[in-house]
């Protein structure tokens, strides 16, 4: 059956309206789901951030990265259990191909430092991005 | 018929030759989680600039693509601004 399980990783975008600890407990009732159908690898919780868009007239949302490993049928459930569950916002659920791993790791790690970057930063770099490669 | 000299081929435009920054980097996987690195190929409207544009190769373009609409789908990048 071991050679049957894949990697997989999901990112969980829940409301802000359900504060801290309701996102929190919301993810770990998912984290409890799929370590019933397979392993939990690792957890990264990027905090709150600000969507790039308005969804359902929200302008936030907490943002939360697990990586897991499970049989291939486990997939179509948890997304099946995303959709049905209130406060969820945005989910994904991407395989991880093994042979790219070590190349994931790195940015993964500077990653995790990018909640506390302001968002006015992030604005500037992305109208000057554009300039330069219009040269 | 004058024989044409070599150097015409780039005639009147200057610039040099766009290199794949995926390439130099040697990455193997675009991450739709590197939103600073993804932010480089929109467009200020949000649009996926053209490989014309940034010197992507194909490849890379292909799965930049890919990255950048896993990335709008988490409103990590816009799909449009204004």
């Amino acid at each position: 059956m071991a050679e049957g399980k894949n990697l997989y990783e999901t990112v969980i975008v829940t409301s802000a309206k359900l504060g801290e600890e309701g996102s929190a407990a919301l993810v770990e009732r998912f984290k409890a789901l799929i370590a019933e159908h397979g392993t939990v690898q690792s957890v990264d919780d990027w905090g709150k951030r600000r969507f790039a868009y308005p969804i359902q007239k929200q302008t936030e949302g907490y943002y939360t990265l697990i990586n897991f490993e499970s049989d291939p049928d486990f997939t179509a459930e948890l997304d099946r259990r995303y959709q049905i569950t209130d406060g969820i916002m945005r989910t994904i659920i991407v395989k991880r191909d093994p042979r790219h791993l070590n190349a994931q790791k790195p940015q993964k790690a500077h990653k995790a430092e990018e909640p506390n970057i302001d968002v006015e930063a992030i604005a500037a770099e992305a109208v000057e991005a554009p300039a330069e490669s219009a040269q | 018929m004058a024989d044409r000299p070599e150097r015409e081929v780039r005639r009147g435009r200057k610039g040099r030759k766009k290199v794949c920054s995926f390439c130099v980097d040697r990455a193997e996987y675009i991450d739709y989680k590197d939103v600073a690195k993804l932010r480089r190929f929109i467009s200020e409207r949000g649009k996926i600039l053209p490989r014309r544009v940034t010197g992507t190769c194909a490849r890379h373009q292909r799965a930049l693509t890919v990255a950048i609409k896993r990335a709008r789908h988490l409103a990590l990048l816009p799909y449009t601004s204004d």
